[in-house]
């Protein structure tokens, strides 16, 4: 059973990334999040996922943010990340100065996203 | 400038001054020279009639006592005349007993020179007339007659003919200083109208000229500096109005299109963000309705979930195209170019597409020289073949038994021409004009919900950053669809 951590502020979202993960493929298990304060609070408790699925535009803390604490801390940084946004995007705001592990635009389908997770935790 | 124009304005206007000036100025020195010539000559006949009065006496006394006695008379004028310099010959005529006329001359060779055709005579006093023969021009002389008057008869008369050179000699340098005086004022008025006229009319108009050139290279802070009163001054003042309009409408131009730009960049930015807020609730929509449909035992509610799950594909096609425009519009989107060998790159793009065209019954053929590569954004390009691989399937009817899609290639220089053609509907004159334009649909009524109509608008903005040129052919309806675009190589030779 892989533990997926999904941040995104849209409940519409993590509702569909859990039931698409969970119910349709049980072996996922899916923790829902809805902003970043909570996304570190959770990995400081040492729930470390195997994987996490992280939005940019969330209010507060936003994506990149999070992202960086992440990837500087010793314990986490080797925690895969995919970026819910468009690669595009991302490289314009970031100018190609860090490289998520993965990127998937939305409005995307559970079976692209799956093919995605599957390729970074067999790797 | 035309090379005909050799002279500067200000030699011209010279030109002009200076030759009405000479003509002025000469006709006012002959004018002034004729006077003074007539004057002289009116006042040396009054001095000859004087010198002539004052020797009357004397000879009118010697010739009452010696009048028959013609040779002491003749050693008389000749005495006479060589005691007075001025004198250059003495004549007497008075007739003789018989009836004939006797003449006695002081020196031969000034009596032939003396007669003349034309005379100037100028009666003094009654009985004296003195005249001044015009045709002889080396040798001026004055001529006076007075009768011969001896107790109170007139028996003859005598004539003196006088040399008027010493007197000439200093009225001729007086004439010659006249000239030269005439001269330097013309040499003077030259180089005053030269300087004046630089100064007020070519230096001026130099100064506007420059200003011009200046102000038509884009300086609208350009003014002419010219004070004076005249056409030149209104001239300047009107020319530095002009450039302060300019400079306003400019202004208001800028500004207007300032705020057009900030209007656009809104534009985009809302589309981006309303596009952003729509990805959201389409990600539920595409997940869960189509598992809903799945499950779903009703068929009729079936029926309605399909076609709400193709709707919510639409949508969601909708929404990708339209923030991929709006990505594409904005100056802010970066693109990364490499190096693409073009066989290999259209090899892959049709391997990820393999199960679509096999679906569509459609072939693919390629003819793409090994060696071609192009310099370009991999995922911009695969974009663009993707959306022409989709059109062209999307118009190849399902009816048909199968269709074939033609991919090629051609290198001109650093250029690559690509080609990719259908064997499917065609298009007409009309349609081919408006493929490109945002939102616009083929086939309104069979295609509506295939296509976002924004999928060659996309293609055509690729193309835009990758400096190519995009367009369309088609022979007809029925008759197949070729879009060629042009792609560069990246080489520089």
């Amino acid at each position: 059973m892989k533990k997926i951590m999904i941040v995104d502020d849209e409940p519409g979202v993590t509702y569909t990334v859990k039931y698409g993960l969970e119910s349709l493929d049980s072996q996922y298990e899916v923790t829902c999040v809805d902003n970043g304060k909570r996304c570190i609070e959770l990995l400081e408790q040492n729930q470390i996922p195997d994987l996490i699925l992280l939005d940019i535009m969330l209010p507060g803390m936003n994506g990149w943010a999070i992202y960086k604490t992440i990837k500087e801390h010793p314990s986490w940084k080797d925690i895969p990340i995919v970026l819910l946004t468009d690669r595009n995007d991302a490289i314009a705001k970031n100018s190609g100065s860090f490289l998520a592990n993965d990127f998937i635009n939305k409005p995307f389908k559970i079976p692209e996203l799956k093919i995605r997770i599957e390729r970074l935790l067999n790797h | 400038m035309t090379k005909k124009t050799q002279f500067s304005l200000s030699v011209k206007l010279t030109f002009i001054v200076v030759s009405i000036a000479a003509v002025i100025i000469f006709s006012l020195t002959y004018i002034n020279l004729s006077e003074q010539a007539s004057f002289f000559e009116k006042n040396y006949a009054e001095k000859s009639v004087t010198l002539v009065k004052s020797l009357d006496a004397s000879i009118t006394f010697y010739l009452q006592n010696q009048l028959n006695e013609t040779e002491q008379l003749q050693q008389y004028i000749e005495t006479v005349s060589e005691k007075n310099d001025e004198i250059l010959n003495l004549s007497i005529n008075v007739p003789t007993e018989l009836g004939g006329l006797k003449t006695l001359v002081s020196n031969n060779e000034n009596l032939i020179n003396t007669s003349a055709n034309t005379y100037n005579i100028i009666a003094y006093e009654k009985n004296v007339v003195v005249y001044i023969p015009r045709h002889i021009e080396s040798s001026h002389t004055i001529t006076v007659i007075v009768p011969l008057n001896i107790s109170g008869t007139i028996v003859g008369t005598y004539e003196i003919v006088l040399s008027m050179n010493q007197a000439y000699a200093a009225f001729d340098t007086e004439m010659r200083m006249l000239i030269i005086v005439s001269i330097i004022s013309l040499f003077l008025l030259t180089f005053g109208s030269l300087y004046l006229l630089r100064r007020t009319i070519v230096k001026p108009i130099i100064q506007f000229r420059n200003a011009v050139y200046r102000t038509g290279g884009g300086n609208l802070n350009e003014r002419i500096t010219i004070t004076s009163q005249d056409e030149l001054g209104q001239l300047a003042s009107a020319f530095n109005q002009m450039t302060t309009d300019l400079k306003n409408s400019q202004y208001q131009i800028e500004q207007y299109s300032k705020m057009l730009e900030g209007l656009l960049d809104q534009k985009d930015e809302f589309i981006k963000q309303l596009g952003h807020d729509l990805k959201n609730p389409l990600v539920p929509l595409v997940n869960l309705l189509p598992i809903i449909a799945e499950k779903e035992k009703d068929p009729t509610v079936k029926e309605h979930l399909k076609m709400i799950v193709k709707n919510a594909e639409y949508m969601r096609d909708l929404v990708i195209k339209t923030l991929q425009l709006a990505r594409l519009r904005s100056p802010n989107t970066q693109f990364e170019f490499e190096h693409l060998n073009l066989n290999e790159f259209i090899v892959q793009v049709i391997t990820n597409q393999e199960y679509f065209l096999k679906e569509n019954n459609i072939q693919v053929k390629t003819t793409i020289p090994p060696n071609v590569t192009v310099k370009a954004d991999r995922l911009q390009l695969i974009e663009l073949f993707n959306n022409l691989i989709t059109n062209a399937v999307k118009y190849t009817p399902k009816e048909q038994n199968g269709g074939t899609i033609a991919i090629e290639a051609q290198q001109q220089g650093t250029e690559v021409t690509i080609s990719i053609s259908d064997t499917g509907i065609g298009m007409t004159e009309e349609q081919l004009t408006k493929v490109f334009t945002e939102f616009f649909k083929v086939d309104k009524t069979r295609q509506e919900l295939d296509s976002s109509g924004l999928g060659l608008s996309i293609c055509q903005r690729i193309i835009e950053k990758h400096s190519g040129k995009i367009w369309v052919n088609s022979p007809g309806v029925g008759k197949g669809t070729t879009f060629f675009f042009t792609l560069p190589t990246g080489d520089h030779n």
